[in-house]
């Protein structure tokens, strides 16, 4: 009978798992119970124009498209320009290190409102026209960059000395460390914050609309929200659109993180 | 017999600290040679100077008839740098494995990214070193998942499988829970009967009397004695050294 026995630390910790289980039960249930309301307040006590949203759904959808491609665009400019800002950071060389730490404090130091608005009124002025879309991708893809360096920064940081020597004593040349042993460690670092500013990106592509030349989900709404007055059924399809994308994207970051998770610390 | 290492005229300063003064040492092929001293005596220093880890503020290293002179800048002197680590190897206190790697990959990330082996032949090799210090087991684990000891055993596996001239071991057990100090110790006499050229830094007096060919003894930036183990343990001649090993005797009561 010994061995059928559970220890004492086994029966703490299944105790704990059975606390972890029910707590996530009562969460989703909640969950549940908010979406319900959420639904129920619409359809009832304010009463919404079904016909409307049938008709222009799928036009709003068609702009999702857009603002996957201007996000997903954007945030690979972003990254360039984030790790060679981060590189430019940790450089010993005045002027790099100037140039690198100039581009952060202007973009950060300026709404990415203006920013956006600058590439479409006040570049043109002096004779730069952008292609419709570039002109929201460029701010985009520069004012994220700007942010996401210091998350790169901070991960460069976050490896050990110890690590370049290791490289160092085994013969690696500065190049070959940073390729194999810096970069991969800092960019799983750099996954998680990363991934938060590509959600943030789609959101923040809805500003692109203001310029009213790219067609995206948000431009799509506030046109045919306006032109009918129905304002407020236009922006709950939009609200309900960007609120999956963000659900899709978010489960495939945890995904990816815990892929990268493998082995370390 | 020539040397395969020699330190000559070497200066180390920090700023306006003088940590290594005016050093010169040799070290034979197939010899093991025990550095003891003090925190602060200098001695991981010399350690490091000998791969240019750090750089010696005057003097010359050669390794294996590789000569490199410090103050040297530039593409040439760069090239002598990364010949001479290709003929030393490193374990670290802190062991210092990739920990996005696995063990083998580890091992096989020098052959494969600085001498471009094939990567059949660094696996083969590579596997051979891990199995001769007890590691093969493990091969495909992450370090997370490893005791100190066992990631220090896979360090030497990695340094070894570069296939150095000169092992340089700087405090390789001092970062080890006393119970797993032993282990690594005997992968580093097993190195030692090997063949292998050794320069260990170490408290670890016991190893320094048992394994090692010399033990030099260093304070405050000098080598104050370099004797065999048996005659610097019984009859130290300087009262340093003396205090040093007395130090360690009441240590270990």
């Amino acid at each position: 009978m010994v061995q059928t026995q559970k220890s004492q630390a086994e029966l703490l910790f299944d105790a704990q798992q059975r606390k972890v289980r029910l707590f996530r039960t009562y969460v989703t249930i909640s969950w549940v119970v908010l979406l319900g309301l959420l639904i129920y307040i619409f359809s009832g006590p304010i009463e919404l124009d079904t016909e409307f949203i049938r008709k222009n759904a799928l036009f709003i959808a068609g702009g999702v498209w857009q603002t996957l491609f201007i996000s997903v665009v954007s945030i690979i400019m972003a990254i360039v320009l984030a790790l060679l800002a981060a590189l430019g950071r940790l450089s010993t060389f005045p002027p790099i290190y100037a140039l690198s730490t100039f581009y952060v404090s202007m973009i950060r130091g300026t709404p990415l409102f203006l920013q956006i608005f600058f590439f479409y009124l006040a570049l043109p002025q002096l004779g730069i026209v952008f292609p419709a879309i570039w002109s929201g991708i460029l701010p985009l893809g520069l004012n994220y960059g700007a942010y996401m360096s210091e998350t790169f920064r901070a991960g460069i940081s976050s490896v050990s000395k110890g690590q370049r020597e290791a490289a160092a004593a085994l013969g690696m040349t500065p190049l070959q460390t940073m390729r194999r042993v810096i970069l991969p460690q800092a960019l799983r670092f750099a996954i998680p914050p990363m991934g938060n500013d590509f959600i943030s990106m789609t959101k923040d592509s809805a500003l692109v609309s203001a310029t009213g030349f790219v067609h995206e989900v948000m431009w799509r709404a506030t046109r045919v929200g306006r032109a009918q007055f129905n304002n407020l059924e236009a922006l709950i399809v939009a609200a309900i659109f960007y609120w999956g994308m963000t659900l899709i994207l978010t489960f495939f970051q945890s995904r990816l993180e815990a892929r990268l998770g493998r082995g370390d610390r | 017999m020539t040397a395969i290492v020699s330190v000559s005229n070497l200066d180390k300063y920090f700023g306006h600290l003088h940590v290594i003064k005016n050093i010169s040492l040799d070290v034979q092929p197939r010899e093991v040679v025990c550095l003891i001293g003090r925190s602060g005596s200098g001695k991981s220093t010399l350690l490091r100077c000998i791969n240019f880890l750090e750089e010696p503020s005057h003097g010359s290293i050669e390794v294996d008839g590789l000569r490199v002179d410090s103050g040297g800048r530039g593409k040439e002197q760069r090239q002598l740098i990364h010949d001479l680590r290709l003929k030393t190897g490193m374990v670290f206190q802190e062991f210092n494995l990739f920990p996005h790697m696995t063990v083998l990959e580890n091992v096989i990330e020098g052959p494969v990214i600085v001498k471009n082996t094939d990567r059949k032949q660094a696996i083969a090799l590579a596997e051979e070193n891990l199995n001769s210090v007890g590691m093969l087991f493990k091969k495909d684990e992450y370090p997370l998942r490893l005791s100190g000891g066992q990631k220090q055993r896979v360090a030497i596996a990695r340094a070894l499988t570069m296939q150095p001239r000169v092992m340089l071991f700087d405090e390789p057990t001092s970062a080890l829970d006393p119970e797993l100090i032993g282990e690594v110790l005997n992968v580093m006499k097993k190195v030692a009967l090997d063949g292998m050229t050794m320069l260990v830094v170490t408290h670890e007096m016991g190893f320094a009397r048992e394994v090692a060919d010399r033990v030099i003894v260093m304070s405050e930036g000098e080598l104050i004695e370099d004797s065999k183990p048996d005659e610097l343990f019984k009859n130290p001649k300087d009262p340093r050294t003396k205090a040093l090993i007395d130090r360690y005797r009441t240590g270990e009561q």
